[in-house]
């Protein structure tokens, strides 16, 4: 097991986990930065959290995507920010779960407000969003040398 | 795992979450911390919807004896350019249409009922003749272009909408 996980292609690998899972996370953040009116209508939409808490998530989630995608892929604090990709995939993937067993149409407001005619969550929502928590905990335990920024820093820093 | 992977992203996410707040503070139309009331939600319910057929403001159906007009518009465009004898059923995209509503048409022993809605894109009209077919009725209609083709036809003519 320990040969397995100090394998070195997991830092190949993880980059790769890094590289995409960082730019589906700054890809949805852009919309949700621009415009947390529309997304708190989404996340209301769900009724999945008090009504209390419906604009702080909204306002505070987008930044935490945009803080997670770009230490994803700028390599630094990686597996830091992959801690929070997956904890944020299991947020979604509980009021995923919630909205689909209550049987509520509606937009996934994953990356752009639309309809529930065009981006209408189902089951395959589901499953994508448990193929994007399989990268973050891959890239959380397995990818444990990052390569990044903050290696190449690290590397270049003169040894005291 | 590490207890430092935990404070990083513990940290990361207090700034994240720092900045977020203060720059929708900033934002002259930032949202408001706690909203004051409910979001008005607009999820789809699985309403029985029917199969409706267009009428064209010049079908000879709309004014064939029998014929109940139905006007789907607000109160405000209603009383703006009415339509005579027209039956106000207005049309919700939030709310179903009323059992009395329906009950009250139905009870008209009309044998044809046409909708006349706002002609918008969706029309009002041809949402609430789906819904009212959905609910039983019979040969349910629905104008098309709505209630302001119905009034430029009749101003064309001069004879009353």
């Amino acid at each position: 097991m320990s040969g397995w996980m100090a394998w070195r292609g997991h830092a190949w690998l993880g980059l790769a986990a890094r590289l995409y899972l960082g730019g589906v996370f700054l890809l949805a953040c852009a919309h949700k930065i621009l415009h947390p009116e529309v997304f708190a209508v989404d996340v209301a939409t769900y009724q999945f959290l008090p009504l209390w808490a419906v604009n702080l998530f909204a306002i505070t989630l987008a930044w935490v995507e945009l803080a997670a995608g770009l230490l994803l892929v700028l390599g630094v604090r990686s597996r830091a920010a992959a801690l929070l990709v997956a904890l944020m995939m299991l947020a979604f993937l509980a009021a995923l779960g919630s909205a689909l067993s209550r049987g509520l149409e509606l937009s996934c407001g994953c990356f752009a407000s639309q309809g529930a005619a065009e981006d209408p969550i189902s089951w395959r929502t589901v499953v994508r969003d448990l193929a994007w928590l399989a990268l973050a905990l891959y890239a959380m335990w397995l990818d444990r040398a990052p390569l990044g920024l903050e290696r190449w820093l690290n590397h270049r820093r003169p040894r005291s | 795992m590490h207890m430092g992977i935990i404070r990083d992203a513990m940290l990361i996410a207090l700034a994240a979450s720092g900045i977020g707040l203060g720059v929708n503070a900033l934002m002259p139309d930032g949202l408001p911390l706690v909203a004051d009331r409910p979001y008005d939600l607009f999820v789809p319910c699985p309403e029985p919807l029917g199969t409706v057929e267009a009428l064209e403001p010049a079908d000879p159906r709309l004014r064939a004896p029998g014929t109940l007009l139905v006007d789907a518009r607000d109160e405000a465009a209603r009383k703006a350019a009415p339509l005579a004898g027209a039956e106000p059923v207005p049309f919700d995209y939030l709310e179903s249409v009323s059992r009395e509503a329906v009950t009250r048409l139905a009870g008209s022993g009309a044998p044809r009922v046409v909708v006349a809605g706002d002609g918008l894109d969706p029309d009002s009209g041809r949402e609430l003749a789906r819904e009212l077919a959905g609910q039983g009725l019979k040969n349910v209609f629905f104008v098309s272009g709505g209630a302001p083709a119905l009034l430029r036809r009749a101003t064309r003519e001069g004879v009353a909408p």
